[in-house]
């Protein structure tokens, strides 16, 4: 599990990133390294899939914060799905879920972020 | 050149300070509000040049926070007289026509590209915010008393913002701060009711473990457990580690100070432990998870994560880990003796499930709380009918067994009863039971144990055959089954007859009592030597005896037994005849007769009145041979004669005629010792 990876596609306006591994530094980096990627291509739209990242760090609530700052920015919106519990509860103490939102599915997501 | 009025330029000024209540107003960061203003600042008083440094007391280095006409800039250490100088400078300027010759390095660099005629200490109380640094006015006119009031009123309100701007990170920094203080609370709680719901070691030491990490900024960790009978550390789980193959000893030294101060430790890389190189991280922490006095394991994590890289774990980190660990180890412990108690709770239950004794235990109230599946089968009722019921409800029928519990009930003492009728099943079951109190470590009574052994087949067979075989015989076929064959089936028997001679006659002289009580006292002393040897008691038809050797079961010297049992019945009859020579009755004789040979053997008769028996010619060859033989004497037959003749001395007889037998069959006589 020390390897942090993710995928990333597109659905429409939307993109959706798919992680697996801690969400630390590391990790964070590459989120934030594939978000702004998309975002030098328009890209205001992104959903990450936190299913297999099942531990964050507040350093990679910190990167999560400075990619939600840039999308703000450019009226940009950043949401998750699948969150393990305790993710969950650790966005909602560090403040994320007041800037961006966490959904059930991807569906639900999706239809969030239209 | 057009003169500009007094007016005018009061208007100007006002419009500028009205605009810098705009700018600190709509700005919500202190850089852009210093981009304002700065740009507000230069504008008013017409310069093209300046710049606002901040000041940070911790590193007291000075950053740029906004510029006009000089390059990037990095932070930059201030000069060494910077805050005793410019402290001077509280709320006023100073002008930086001479040199200055507390204005060195960086900052020197820095005015001079700027070309800075006017720099103003930002300075909130006594704290130093920052500086503002004005170039040369345009066209190099100089300055104004007006302009530079104007400065000195915009880097007043600057100093304002500044300092607003500052709490606000402070309170925002608090904010986090706070955020995750609650967040390790959160992390303690989220554990604590772990422990009470999750009771797979594994499976909480793997939760204790990556809360550890998350909550911890490390980059890795590994919770290590001892291997049992060894010195190993084994990693119970991993968490973001590559290779957790690494042999770790709990000899390593810093294991052994745990083990001795019973805290955790924090190496850095100047340590240089033996841990940091097996590992190979510089940063660990390291906690023990203890329950009382025992350490169960090791929590390791490694590299504390910051933004821009690793830093070392600090005391908090160890207070907080030591504190998860705690709780881990409550919970560990707990799903230890859990794992305990569900195997030792399998074993019984695997044991008392094997076992055909019917266990049943009863609550305090009398309830039934557990039964085996023999406890189920005595009972022949199936799990629902009995938990939860009262023992009273179910064994209404068997006031017995009830009284049995109730004196334990009341003694607290083991109260036990063989061959009990067992009515709750049928009239003619039959039960053993033994009623024990159930009592905890710390003596108290907690119910009771009821075992129940049926007994019935048991019974049956006891009563079937003690009547005719021996104890010995009846204990042998109960220890195994298979010897046990009640059903027709032909096999080679050795049968014995015996007949008391002249019976008829005597007894006609004899009142019946007397007649009674003679065949009483024979048939006792010759039963006894039957079964001395083993024989099966078939029949007892007037005065005649019949004898089985090798039903129910077979041994090899039947007839040796059977030949032994007519030799000590004539030397009984003697002796009893010596008895009642003296008290005056009358003498009595017996005629034995043995054959060996195959018959029919099982339980023949009807469904109210069956008994074991032999059918077939062997029987009735013994029996002629019996009749055959005179007073005292044995007559065997060839087949028996065959078997015994190496023991016993035998004269041939004439052969005699058998009825059903076309031949005569050959006849022995034992030459008896008298």
């Amino acid at each position: 599990m020390s390897d942090f990876s993710l995928s990333v596609r597109e659905e429409g306006d939307l993109v959706i990133i798919e992680t697996s591994g801690y969400l630390n530094n590391v990790g964070g980096e590459k989120v934030s390294e594939a978000c702004y990627e998309k975002m030098d291509g328009g890209k205001k739209h992104f959903l990450l899939n936190l299913e297999n990242s099942k531990v964050v760090n507040s350093i990679g609530v910190s990167i999560l914060i400075e990619i939600i700052e840039k999308l703000q920015d450019v009226d940009g919106k950043l949401g998750y799905y699948n969150c393990a519990p305790i993710v969950e509860k650790t966005f909602n103490i560090m403040g994320l879920t007041k800037y961006s939102t966490v959904y059930g599915s991807e569906a639900e997501g999706m239809a969030g972020m239209a | 050149m057009v003169e500009v009025s007094a007016l005018d330029q009061l208007d100007y000024y006002l419009a500028s300070l009205d605009e810098l209540g705009e700018i600190l107003i709509d700005a919500d960061q202190s850089a852009s509000v210093s981009k304002g203003v700065l740009r507000l600042a230069l504008g008013t008083v017409m310069a093209s040049k300046g710049a606002i440094f901040l000041h940070h007391p911790n590193t007291d280095q000075l950053s740029v926070l906004a510029s006009q006409g000089l390059k990037k800039q990095n932070p930059f250490l201030s000069p060494k007289k910077l805050l005793n100088q410019s402290g001077k400078y509280k709320n006023t300027h100073l002008t930086l026509d001479k040199n200055q010759s507390w204005i060195t390095g960086e900052l020197k660099k820095c005015t001079q590209e700027l070309g800075t005629k006017i720099l103003v200490p930002l300075f909130h109380k006594d704290r130093l915010l920052g500086l503002l640094c004005v170039g040369k006015k345009f066209m190099g006119e100089a300055y104004t008393s007006a302009e530079i009031k104007i400065l000195e009123i915009v880097a007043n309100h600057l100093t304002k913002a500044l300092y607003n701007y500052e709490l606000i990170r402070n309170v925002d920094e608090k904010g986090k701060q706070l955020n995750l203080k609650l967040l390790e609370l959160e992390t303690l709680f989220d554990i604590s009711v772990a422990i009470s719901s999750v009771l797979d070691i594994d499976e909480l030491g793997e939760e204790i473990l990556w809360r550890s990490v998350g909550i911890l900024n490390a980059s890795k960790g590994m919770m290590l457990m001892p291997k049992e009978n060894s010195p190993i550390l084994e990693p119970n789980s991993s968490f973001n580690w590559d290779n957790t193959d690494v042999l770790i000893s709990k000899k390593l030294k810093v294991f052994k100070k745990i083990e001795e101060t019973k805290s955790g430790a924090i190496l850095t890389p100047e340590d240089k432990n033996s841990l940091q190189k097996k590992l190979r991280e510089d940063h660990i922490i390291i906690a023990p998870i203890q329950a009382k006095d025992n350490i169960l394991g090791y929590m390791i994590l490694c590299s504390k994560e910051t933004r821009h890289g690793v830093e070392a774990f600090t005391q908090t980190d160890l207070d907080l880990l030591s504190a998860l660990c705690n709780q881990g180890a409550v919970a560990l412990d707990n799903a230890r003796l859990f794992k305990d108690i569900t195997e030792a709770k399998q074993f019984n239950e695997s044991i008392l499930g094997s076992i055909a004794t019917g266990v049943i235990t009863l609550d305090p109230l009398g309830e039934i709380d557990s039964i085996n599946q023999a406890g189920l089968n005595i009972l022949k009722m199936d799990r629902n009918e009995t938990i939860g019921n009262h023992y009273m409800y179910l064994l209404e029928k068997d006031m017995d067994i009830i009284s049995l519990i109730q004196m334990t009930e009341m003694e607290n003492i083991t109260h036990s009863e063989i061959n009990m009728p067992f009515l709750t099943v049928s009239r003619e079951a039959v039960v053993n039971v033994s009623v024990a109190p159930r009592i905890d470590p710390g003596g108290n009574i907690r119910g009771l144990v009821v075992a129940i052994e049926d007994i019935t087949d048991v019974s049956k067979v006891k009563n079937t055959f003690k009547r005719y075989v021996s104890k010995q015989v009846v204990d042998e076929l109960l220890d195994d089954d298979a010897k046990l064959n009640l059903g027709g089936e032909e096999r080679e028997v050795t049968i014995l007859f015996s007949d008391i001679r002249g019976f008829t006659s005597m007894s006609e002289k004899m009142s019946p009592e007397n007649v009674v009580s003679t065949l009483n006292e024979y048939f006792s002393d010759m039963i006894d030597i039957v079964f001395k040897h083993n024989g099966t008691l078939d029949k007892i038809i007037g005065d005649e005896l019949m004898i089985v050797y090798g039903a129910p079961i077979s041994a090899k010297d039947d007839t040796q037994r059977a030949v032994a049992t007519a030799v000590e019945m004539q030397k009984q009859i003697t002796c009893l005849n010596k008895e009642r020579i003296k008290r005056k009755d009358m003498p009595i004789s017996a005629g034995i007769g043995i054959n060996r040979g195959i018959v029919v053997s099982g339980n023949i008769g009807s469904r109210d009145l069956m008994d074991y028996t032999v059918i077939g010619d062997t029987v009735n060859l013994g029996a002629r041979l019996c009749s055959a033989a005179g007073p005292g004497e044995i007559l065997v037959s060839s087949t028996v004669w065959k078997e015994t003749q190496k023991h016993h001395s035998y004269k041939k007889l004439d052969p005699i005629k058998v009825k059903g037998k076309k031949n005569k069959v050959g006849v022995y006589r034992i030459e008896q010792d008298n």
